[in-house]
């Protein structure tokens, strides 16, 4: 009776094993799948980030050929320092660049007082408002050398930072 | 009596289980499979994305030691990879000018990723 009774209490156990058994795979095969969604999502995510900071590298870009052109047209000197640049879509990314002047003066070996044009370039995503902190992509700084024409001879960057 | 119907019982549970482990056997091989599949895509995804970062550094290096007007070429290699600029041949741009370049990189498994870059003379 008593052999009786254990048999009718195993019965369904090997049926409940399984049925764990099938809601750990699930569990683990979930897990799986939640991984790989993950690593394509950060992928996806990285390379819009890399196309944004290569959007923002152009037009910055741009934005130095335009101050140069200013600066050798006599158009644009040390004291009208500032202005905004936008650039078509590159890699899908509407730029805006914000720049203005940083002049400052040196004194030559021959000592002579020299004006340094410096200019900030500020570069972010175009929604019609000015680039902020938080907001810019790429900030660099640019020196222009000029002859005594004004004509801009060479451009030096002096600073180039990737911010986000 | 009762003993008889307890056998056939286990049977049938014997063979349920047996089948339904077999389901997730084959369903865990086949989600580890594509698991690896993935991570493979991904290594290459991330390699090309690295070449290409490479690329156009070593495009954007070449631009800074043009003068207007001369021959622009960019010399780099990465084994495995095939690299190419579009337009192919191009000659350093004007002060006055950025020139646009559309870099595109393919991996070994034949995945090509494109980006879009300019450069300038300094």
């Amino acid at each position: 009776m008593n052999e009786v009774t254990h048999r009718h209490e195993d019965r369904g156990a090997a049926l409940i094993l399984a049925v764990a058994f099938v809601v750990m795979i699930g569990t683990i095969g979930a897990g799986l799948a939640a991984l790989v969604t993950s690593s394509v999502n950060n992928r996806g995510a990285l390379e819009k980030v890399r196309d944004r900071q290569y959007a923002a590298d152009g037009a910055i870009e741009d934005a130095i050929v335009q101050v140069r052109l200013a600066a050798t047209s006599g158009s644009d000197t040390c004291a009208s320092n500032s202005g905004v640049s936008r650039t078509p879509s590159i890699n899908s990314s509407d730029i805006r660049v914000d720049w203005r002047s940083a002049c400052g003066v040196v004194r030559s070996a021959e000592g002579l007082v020299l004006v340094q044009r410096d200019v900030i370039f500020s570069a972010c995503l175009d929604t019609n408002v000015a680039c902020t902190d938080a907001s810019i992509i790429i900030r660099a700084q640019v020196n222009f050398e000029q002859a005594a024409s004004g004509a801009v001879t060479k451009t030096y960057v002096q600073s180039w930072s990737m911010n986000q | 009596m009762a003993q008889q119907q307890d056998r056939g019982d286990t049977l049938i549970e014997i063979v349920l289980t047996v089948v339904i482990t077999a389901i997730s056997v084959g369903a865990l091989i086949a989600a580890l499979a594509t698991a690896g599949t993935a991570g493979a895509a991904q290594r290459n995804s991330v390699s090309t994305d690295t070449i290409m970062r490479n690329y156009a550094e070593a495009t954007k290096a070449a631009a800074r030691l043009c003068t207007g007007g001369a021959e622009f070429s960019v010399p780099f290699e990465a084994t495995g990879f095939e690299v190419a600029t579009s337009p192919e041949h191009v000659v350093c741009p004007p002060p006055t000018a950025t020139q646009q370049l559309d870099l595109s990189v393919t991996g070994p498994t034949g995945v090509t990723q494109t980006m879009t870059i300019k450069i300038r003379t300094p």
